[in-house]
């Protein structure tokens, strides 16, 4: 534990502004070590460095007292440095186990052995806890949860041909269930203690706490503090990161403001992921939260409700004030008022390699063109300037092209395309996915904002505690069944788990909810 | 945005006119005649056909898809004209007319199978390319009709102007397509669809129906296309176009648009047309034998995509 694996020296770099001021920082053989600090703080570009992806910076590092510089990513392969990204880098169109063992196909002869491959990837499957997945199936038709797993397993594959001596996993937990997030950390101390050091980058807090030998704080490129894990508190490294003291959560109005009318009416849905109908109701100025673990229903609900999976039974209805209609299909919806936020930001909400302002006014063109179809282009300059003060986005200006933002304000500007639509129902799938604390109470404050204007939001989120935090309302998934309804404040985390849990506990995997939520409560005490 | 930066934007926005006259002065110097005006009036007056062409390509490749099939919609437009005035004896209003619908007729389909039945256009186009070609020997038996003076006026140039009707109006239709790609909605969308067409639908824009359009523009524009090249002949040539949708695919690269969708310019497809058509009359002028003048084309081809892709690289990191 006390030898020097890797040592960081006045470490510089700049875009067109700089990064990383000069970051100094050593990591221990074996330890785990986190690294914390909002989004755009520079904790990616330290890791992109790390990994051989940017390799235009000053200073030194030493790793295993040689010194490093890699170029390109199998540079740091070779020195035994494997990372699990933040992005996905699965190929769908391979198998599991093709994915896995990509950088050392087992071969002879150039063809390659299938039965050797299946087998060699069994071990890192069964290893990261995707048992009941086979080996030979296509990579695509894995879930985000599992896909992330899998990338988890692909960097621990790189143990078949050189040791693995570090390990940097960027926010490994984004899209996973608590038990799988459990089973995770589980993995990781077992690595730990064979002499494999882990970087560990995660917005979850508590868990960095938990499962940290240290951890070291980053804001504006620079490392404020690197301490060791027992002696930070969460309040502690929230005011690091934020360079603010903790002000607390959210600071919600709870007047009970919201008509009761209802606005939209789910009316016994079924379709091919649906079985047994669903029906919910969702009313003006109310937050409706929608609970499960990961692959009960949660992101196909949304879907369903958004007009973007055929519906075999039922209807879902949006209220206006003298008239009902029945939504059929997603350019319905949007007509209509509906919005939807999806959870894979890079796959189907921004519109890469095009500006902010086309991103942020796409759905809401007509808003600000002649009847003829013509943009005004100085409207659009106004709309986007004023989200972009609205919602404090980080740009150099409207024309910065999307891609270049950080997470939390590509969200933002894809929040604030409905905001300029005027949606009157928010569809909203893990908007706080991947986004910094600040970014995540900014989300918040505005959903509140809007709750009170009188908008109708529904969001799903696999973090109990958000949903705890500002809904008014949580219906509950299980295994693609809607079990159970809670109003606000009559509910316990430990009864919305129980309830998550139930239709699951008949499949292999019978898990005792009673110590998952006792487990998942000491995870989440804070957010 | 900072002035710097304007200019910046400014100057990958014109590189591609400046390349052109520095392409039209070097050949200008290297050979007496080139830079007259009959030269020039010769050349511009060759080009409508693919001009109107490589815009709906352009269009093509911004919405993500590929048209194939433009250069025999050509042929076919042609032929149309061709039996329509001499066989049938209507009015060349009437042809033209007719031969626009033929042309949009093919996009139509084109654009319907590759959207809603989820065919790859390449194929469907590739499948295009092959019938509208049969159709056009099947309307004129495999020959070229003569039509004369009748259809001529379109592309010769008008009294002391040097310009034709049919350089005319392919230069508006530039403009139009211009102002709608960078100023309408219609133009947005389909900058949208060809970026990403999942994040697009969920955007509630109906992705299928740009792209029928799209196609169906493209088709049209080559119906268009048909009619000058059969003005320009004084006849319908059932060959017409062999070949023209390679020509109208490079112009448009060259003109810095994107075959990943998304990305495109008019003006720049424009300015494309103009350096391929530059660069081979200027070699034939400066005595460049045929066989090298394709192996220069092609080089030029390959280095503007190099540059254009070193360019945007350069501005992704900015």
């Amino acid at each position: 534990m006390s030898e020097v694996l890797l040592t960081i020296n006045d470490l510089h770099k700049s875009f067109s502004t700089p990064v990383l001021k000069g970051i100094n920082l050593s990591f221990m053989r074996g330890e785990i070590h986190s690294i914390i600090g909002e989004n755009g703080a520079g904790k990616s570009t330290l890791m992109n460095i790390l990994t051989g992806q940017l390799y235009k910076w000053e200073g030194s590092i030493i790793f295993e007292e040689q010194n490093y510089s890699p170029t390109k990513p199998s540079d740091a392969q070779l020195f035994g440095i494997s990372s699990a990204a933040q992005e996905l880098s699965i190929i769908g169109t391979l198998s599991v186990a093709e994915n896995i063992l990509l950088r050392k196909l087992p071969n002879k002869l150039t063809f390659v052995s299938t039965s050797e491959l299946e087998g060699k990837a069994r071990y890192f499957l069964d290893l990261i806890g995707l048992e009941h997945i086979d080996a030979s199936m296509l990579a695509e038709h894995l879930t985000l949860g599992e896909s992330q797993l899998l990338e988890l397993a692909k960097a621990l594959a790189i143990k078949t041909f050189t040791e693995c001596k570090l390990l940097i996993l960027d926010e490994p937990t984004a899209a996973l269930s608590g038990p799988q997030a459990d089973k995770l950390h589980s993995i990781i101390k077992g690595l730990s203690d064979d002499g494999v050091t882990i970087i560990y980058i995660s917005h979850r807090l508590e868990d960095v706490r938990q499962i940290s030998d240290r951890i070291s704080v980053m804001r504006d490129g620079v490392i404020v503090k690197s301490s060791s894990a027992s002696n930070l508190s969460i309040d502690n490294m929230i005011s690091m990161m934020s360079g603010k003291p903790f002000l607390g959560r959210s600071d919600r109005n709870d007047n009970q403001i919201y008509e009761l009318d209802s606005i939209l009416e789910i009316n016994g849905i079924t379709n091919k992921y649906f079985q047994h109908p669903i029906s919910f109701k969702s009313r003006k100025g109310e937050i409706v939260g929608v609970a499960g673990l990961a692959g009960s229903g949660r992101t196909e609900l949304l879907k369903a409700l958004f007009g973007l999976s055929s519906i075999n039974t039922g209807t879902i209805s949006l209220i206006t004030n003298d008239s009902s209609e029945v939504i059929k299909n997603s350019r319905q919806a949007v007509k209509l008022g509906i919005g939807y936020l999806s959870k894979d930001r890079k796959k189907t909400g921004i519109l890469a390699g095009q500006s902010l302002a086309m991103n942020l006014t796409l759905p809401g063109l007509s808003l600000i063109s002649s009847t003829a179809g013509i943009i005004d282009s100085k409207k659009e300059l106004e709309v986007t300037q004023d989200f972009i003060s609205k919602l404090a986005i980080k740009c150099t200006d409207n024309t910065q092209s999307i891609e270049s933002l950080s997470g939390g304000n590509q969200q933002k500007v894809l929040l604030a395309r409905w905001l300029h639509c005027d949606s009157k129902v928010l569809l909203l799938d893990e908007p706080t996915r991947g986004v910094d604390i600040n970014a995540k109470h900014l989300i918040y404050n505005q959903l509140n904002n809007l709750r009170q204007q009188g908008k109708s939001i529904i969001i799903a989120s696999s973090e109990i505690e958000e949903l705890t935090n500002i809904c008014d309302r949580i219906i509950v998934l299980s295994n693609f069944k809607l079990v159970k309804e809670f109003k606000k404040e009559c509910w316990s985390k430990n009864e919305i788990l129980t309830a998550a849990f139930q239709e699951f506990t008949t499949s292999k995997s019978v898990v005792n909810p009673q110590n998952i939520s006792k487990n998942r409560e000491s995870n989440h005490v804070s957010n | 945005m900072s002035p710097i930066k304007q200019f910046r934007q400014h100057i990958d926005q014109y590189f591609i006119v400046a390349s052109l006259i520095i392409l039209i002065l070097f050949f200008g110097m290297l050979s007496e005649n080139f830079l007259s005006l009959t030269t020039l009036s010769t050349i511009l007056n060759q080009l409508p056909s693919l001009i109107v062409v490589t815009i709906g390509i352009t269009l093509v490749l911004i919405v993500a898809d590929i048209d194939l099939s433009v250069g025999s919609v050509l042929g076919l437009s042609a032929a149309v004209v061709g039996i329509s005035v001499v066989g049938l004896g209507l009015p060349l209003p009437i042809a033209c007319f007719l031969a626009l619908a033929a042309g949009a007729t093919c996009g139509l389909i084109n654009g319907f199978l590759s959207s809603y039945f989820g065919l790859p256009s390449f194929i469907v186009t590739l499948g295009m390319l092959e019938m509208s070609r049969g159709a056009a020997y099947m309307t004129t038996n495999s020959q070229t009709i003569f039509i004369g003076p009748d259809i001529q006026f379109i592309a010769l140039p008008i009294s002391n102007t040097g310009v034709s009707p049919a350089l005319v109006i392919a230069l508006m239709i530039v403009f139009i397509a211009h102002f709608i790609l960078n100023k309408t909605v219609f133009g947005r969308y389909i900058v949208a669809v060809g970026t990403n067409d999942k994040a697009a639908r969920m955007s509630g824009i109906d992705t299928k129906y740009y792209k029928v359009v799209v196609l169906t523009l493209s088709g049209l524009l080559a119906g268009l296309g048909g009619i000058f090249n059969a003005a320009y002949l004084g006849a319908a040539d059932p060959n017409a176009g062999i070949g023209l949708e390679l020509s109208a695919i490079a112009a448009a690269v060259i003109g810095g648009t994107s075959l990943m969708g998304g990305r495109g310019s008019i003006i720049g497809a424009l300015a494309g047309v103009l350096i391929i058509a530059v660069l081979q009359n200027g070699l034939a002028q400066i005595g460049v034998a045929e066989p090298s003048k394709r192996v220069i084309t092609g080089a030029v081809i390959i280095v503007a995509v190099l540059f254009d892709q070193w360019k945007t690289k350069k501005g992704a990191l900015n």
